[in-house]
């Protein structure tokens, strides 16, 4: 059995590449997914694709195996040895894939761990760092048992009176508080400095333990959605999959009982992950939603505007929705943002 | 010696195993995945253990995917990922071999 690499920008290979994955029930061929591909790998017999997988960033995608005629689960294995093989030259040693729940045990028969799953699709992963060395990582809370620990997601970007308001209203509330933040850097502000005003924006409350959400709190790889447009049905499905991972692996292990959120009038996305955690989490984990804060003015306070206000210059305008500490940094920094702006960093949405 | 770098070595073939070593701090720990983990379970990770000792390794993270391997693949396997691991591919270690 041999694998060959399948290029995908020949439209000959793309076709019959493409057939094969419809046959097999894989029908989703949209340009957000197929974008993402770096390399294709397949077996043929003769001239007919049997077998194929992608990689695209740190997750294996589109495997589809036909069993015919031979042993049951030899072409998978090897499909995804040479798989597995690639992405460590790459140097990527923490590997996800989404499947399909029928096929979990194929994927947990290779070294695979499910982390979350829905009818729809299941996440697995495989490699170190896993969500076990995530776990351990993040301080816990000492005989946490009888108290009250509550997280909170936010990507702060960049960190406003808002957050503060939620942030300050669960420090109060509990007897400890998880401030998860948003890893990606595919905001404006980047995660170094997202964190850092989080940081810098709560120093006062000793409660607040800061930790990076990881590969596992709303990251690229789990929930794109939050990241770039898509279709609700999409939506629905990460902001399910992101939840239950939440509730089942992330909460049980830092003994969080629950979980707040801010009040989402302006952004679909983070309206639909809101209610679906509102849904997800009730049996285990309390939801709190928090009515957003308005500021001295009566204008609803939110990261977007203060983006808004960046690119058009008139930081004035929403002093009075930001810390001292954010508001100092974007003064020093406004040329380097407004550059970033400038270079096609988006800035609505999220 | 210190294990600093993940490594892998092996495949999922049929009668092959897959070995992925990385850095550890209490010791060797093991997690297996195997069909006759009940059988050979300890053997498997006892021939591993062998390996390691003799590269001095003494805390390390060790995954074991196998497919029915027989004793010398799994230690020609745990060479390879430890040589990898170590950074030391071009310096074969002649009496571990």
């Amino acid at each position: 059995m041999q694998v060959q690499d399948l290029y995908l920008t020949n439209p000959l290979i793309k076709k019959k590449w493409q057939a094969f994955l419809t046959d097999c029930g894989i029908t989703d061929f949209s340009e957000n997914e197929v974008a993402k591909i770096d390399e294709t790998i397949g077996i043929y017999d003769g001239e007919t694709l049997v077998a194929t997988g992608s990689i695209a960033g740190q997750v294996i995608k589109y495997v589809a195996v036909c069993q015919k005629g031979v042993t049951n689960g030899s072409r998978f294995n090897t499909i995804l040895t040479e798989l597995i093989n690639r992405l460590m030259q790459r140097g990527i040693y923490h590997i996800f894939v989404f499947t399909k729940p029928k096929y979990v045990t194929s994927f947990e028969h290779v070294g695979f761990e499910k982390l979350a799953g829905t009818t729809k699709g299941v996440l697995l992963e495989s490699g170190r760092p896993n969500i076990n060395d995530y776990l351990s990582d993040i301080p816990h809370v000492v005989s946490s048992y009888d108290k009250k620990i509550a997280a909170i997601v936010m990507n702060a970007n960049p960190f406003t009176l808002g957050h503060r308001y939620l942030i300050e209203k669960a420090a109060k509330e509990n007897d400890s508080v998880y401030v998860f933040v948003v890893s990606q850097d595919a905001s404006l502000f980047t995660t170094t400095e997202r964190v850092k005003l989080v940081s810098a924006g709560v120093a006062d409350l000793s409660n607040v333990t800061i930790v990076n959400g990881g590969d596992y709190m709303v990251s690229y790889t789990t929930f794109p959605a939050y990241f770039m447009q898509s279709a609700d049905d999409v939506i629905a499905y990460q902001t399910t999959l992101d939840a239950r991972l939440f509730k089942e692996k992330i909460a049980p292990e830092l003994n969080i009982t629950r979980r707040y959120l801010g009040s989402e009038p302006l952004s679909h996305t983070t309206n639909i992950y809101n209610q679906t955690l509102q849904r997800e989490l009730t049996d285990n984990i309390a939801v709190s939603v928090v009515p957003r804060k308005e500021s001295s003015t009566g204008q609803v306070i939110s990261a977007t505007t203060v983006r808004q206000a960046i690119a058009t210059n008139q930081v004035k305008l929403i002093a009075n929705m930001l810390p001292k500490t954010t508001m100092d940094f974007i003064k020093e920094n406004m040329a380097v943002l407004q550059d970033r702006i400038k270079k096609g960093q988006k800035i609505h949405g999220n | 010696m210190e294990i600093n770098k993940t490594a892998i070595a092996g495949t999922l073939e049929s009668s092959d195993v897959q070995i992925m070593i990385s850095k550890g701090t209490s010791g060797i720990q093991f997690e297996v995945e195997s069909d006759v983990e009940k059988q050979f379970g300890d053997q498997i990770r006892q021939t591993v253990t062998d390996v390691l000792r003799q590269y001095d390794v003494k805390n390390a993270d060790v995954k074991i995917v196998d497919k029915g391997a027989l004793d010398m693949v799994i230690k020609a396997r745990t060479i390879a990922a430890v040589q990898r691991a170590l950074d030391i591919v071009d310096q074969p270690k002649w009496e571990v071999l």
